[in-house]
């Protein structure tokens, strides 16, 4: 058989067909694409202008909130400052009044003191309506300072009538009692309301500062979170699609599926590595299906050989019966006639078994029983076996689990083991195949072991890759083993090889008993 | 009519044996019929046979070594390699190691016996088969 080339412009089309047959992962593919692409959209570059945004009006609560707090701390301080010009005032207008009752002088400075406080007082009074406790306690301190400045005036006007002696006057001692309860009283209001004001502006201050405090703790909890969100989403999503890359390097072909919500920059890589995948999938159906032409053609070069037997018997039958048709009992002749029967019907079974090998069939996943699958896999290689002179022993354990595969797909790995196998044998040499459980739970394994020449130690890396071969040039595409092992893998199974030079080599095919991957991705 | 022709057919198609020995028996061939090599080593052993027909690929023991080992019991003997699996190495390797002729099967059994008669020519005696055949 000569090497066919991989890829023959003229063959492209049908090829094309043969795997839109035999492969219907394309509507799965094409199904995860749409699937990704109808989420709705937010990428990453929206969530970091978005928590900018977020930071920015955070921020600018805070300054606001500062700033009003701020207003309030300056409007203290000017109550402040006037409740202390004020007081100072009616201070000054006592020291006169003193003045006034122990040498007589200072009532008129009194007097213009009182005025001063009063007109500091009306006019600020507006502004600072709300810190002075309402209009009752403003109204209380206007009144006590009016009367205060009612008492001081009318005592200024009795001295301008009658100055003499006014001192001793009872109205004078009187008023001077009273003046000094006035006095003091207004100076009390002053001072409790310089003690509460004081007392506020410290819980202002003491505002401001917590909320300086809360607000940068406040900012630095927002901006945590925005940064492990940011973080986690590209972290999480980075290793998952590096957990893709591996999946896809080892041969599993599923499309990668939506895993969130939402779509972003990363689904643009997806639905490209989906498109990848595309490809990869079909180029290896055309590399399946090269090899497997490339096995048929081996296996038809042995039917066409195979046949030859029965259809000799039935040409000297046939040749006999015609030179001795006259001679012949009729017994003879049924029974000459019966052999013929016989063999075209062995005939028949020989090409049905390479017909049924070589029918392109959609790829089915179906319950297999790899045993009875192996026992006509040998069957169809009778003829190799044969003639290479190789004696096959199937070894299965009794009630071997059955696996989920695809019989066809199946059947051309083992077809390839063996042909590798008897290539690599002796004549008179065995070749074992063993079925038995997997190490692992829920696995079968089944070992293809031939006692043949081996393989190098440092070959055996590069057997499964595609294009390698120890062949002479025509004989082997290097298709064969980078073709099984991706459809073992498909099948969610490995492929390994173990091999000593001299002494033989032996395959490993492990399968998982439950998970059978194609059908459970695809269906989403 | 001489002496007739000591034939030893082997082949592990029992079909074969069972239509060739009386087409043989008819050009004055005394046939004996084996399926299994080894009960076939063990006639020639006991007996020269002028021609012995092997098949090439039998599952106990390979046509060529069946060849080999008449050839070194009795030189003289003829032998007449028949096979499926006709390929050009093989009919060379046969008659390197000094088959008298090679057929491929399917064959007829004129064929055989065309080929017979030429090996009886040659061993010096000479059968009833016109070398013409009839139904040819």
């Amino acid at each position: 058989m000569q090497e066919t080339p991989i890829l023959e412009p003229e063959k492209e089309d049908t090829e094309g067909q043969t795997i839109q047959i035999v492969y219907d992962h394309m509507a799965d593919i094409r199904c995860a694409q749409t699937t990704l692409l109808s989420r709705r959209h937010f990428s990453v570059r929206n969530q970091i202008y978005l928590s900018n945004v977020l930071v920015f009006l955070f921020a600018l609560g805070m300054i606001l909130v500062l700033t009003l707090n701020n207003n309030r701390v300056e409007k203290r301080l000017k109550f402040l400052e006037f409740v202390n010009d004020f007081s100072s005032e009616i201070q000054q207008a006592r020291r006169y009044e003193k003045n006034y009752f122990l040498y007589g002088t200072n009532l008129n400075d009194a007097i213009e003191n009182i005025h001063l406080a009063e007109s500091i007082f009306i006019t600020q009074s507006e502004e600072f309506s709300e810190l002075l406790g309402g209009k009752k306690a403003r109204q209380e301190i206007f009144t006590q300072m009016g009367a205060y400045k009612r008492l001081l005036e009318q005592l200024y006007q009795r001295e301008q009538i009658d100055p003499k002696d006014f001192h001793s006057t009872p109205f004078s001692k009187t008023s001077e009692l009273k003046l000094r309860g006035y006095g003091k009283d207004i100076l009390t209001s002053a001072h409790s309301m310089i003690t509460l004001e004081k007392r506020t502006l410290e819980k202002t201050l003491n505002r401001s500062r917590t909320i300086h405090l809360y607000s940068i703790l406040g900012l630095l909890v927002f901006l945590a979170i925005n940064a492990y969100l940011l973080v986690s989403r590209l972290y999480s999503t980075l290793n998952r699609f590096s957990a893709y890359a591996k999946r896809i390097a080892s041969g599993d072909f599923r499309p990668i599926v939506p895993q969130r919500k939402f779509r972003d920059e990363f689904t643009e890589l997806a639905v490209a590595i989906n498109e990848m995948i595309k490809e990869i999938d079909l180029r290896e159906a055309v590399l399946i299906q090269t090899h497997k032409m490339k096995a048929i053609g081996t296996l038809t070069a042995g039917v066409a050989h195979e046949i030859n037997n029965p259809l000799n018997n039935i040409m000297l039958t046939v040749h006999m019966l015609l030179e001795d048709f006259g001679k012949l009992s009729q017994e003879e002749i049924i029974e000459m006639l019966k052999d013929v029967a016989a063999e075209t019907d062995r005939s028949k079974k020989i090409i049905r078994n390479l017909l049924d090998f070589a029918r392109e069939s959609t790829s089915t996943m179906e319950s297999l029983d790899l045993s009875v699958l192996l026992k006509n896999t040998v069957d169809l290689l009778e003829n190799q076996i044969r003639f290479s002179g190789i004696q096959v022993d199937l070894q299965f354990i009794e009630n071997f689990p059955k696996i989920h595969g695809d019989a066809q797909k199946l059947q051309q790995v083992f077809v390839n083991l063996f042909l590798n196998a008897m290539d690599a044998s002796i004549k008179g040499s065995k070749i074992q195949v063993i079925g038995t459980l997997g190490d692992k739970d829920n696995s079968v394994k089944v070992s293809v072991i031939d006692y043949g020449q081996g393989i190098p130690q440092h070959l055996l890396s590069s057997i499964f890759d595609p294009f390698f071969t120890t062949k002479p040039k025509g004989k082997g595409t290097g298709l064969g083993l980078s073709v099984s092992q991706g459809i073992i893998a498909k099948h969610g199974g490995t492929l390994t090889a173990n091999s000593e030079e001299g002494k033989g080599s032996c395959f490993t095919i492990i399968f998982p008993i439950i998970n059978f991957p194609e059908i459970h991705a695809f269906s989403l | 009519m001489s002496t007739p022709l000591e034939v030893l057919l082997l082949d592990d198609e029992v079909i074969v044996g069972k239509r060739l020995k009386p087409a043989l028996g008819k050009i004055g061939c005394n046939v004996e019929v084996f399926q299994d090599p080894e009960l076939a080593m063990r006639r020639i052993a006991e007996k020269d046979f002028d021609i012995v027909v092997t098949d090439i690929y039998m599952d106990a023991m390979d046509g060529m070594q069946v060849l080999e080992r008449v050839h070194e019991r009795s030189p003289r003997t003829k032998i007449i390699m028949i096979t499926g699996y006709a390929m050009i190495f093989l009919a060379r390797e046969a008659m390197e190691k000094g088959a008298f002729d090679f057929i491929a099967k399917p064959f007829k059994p004129d064929d055989l016996r065309a080929v017979i008669a030429k090996a009886a020519k040659a061993l010096g005696t000479s059968i009833s088969f016109d070398s013409n055949p009839v139904n040819g």
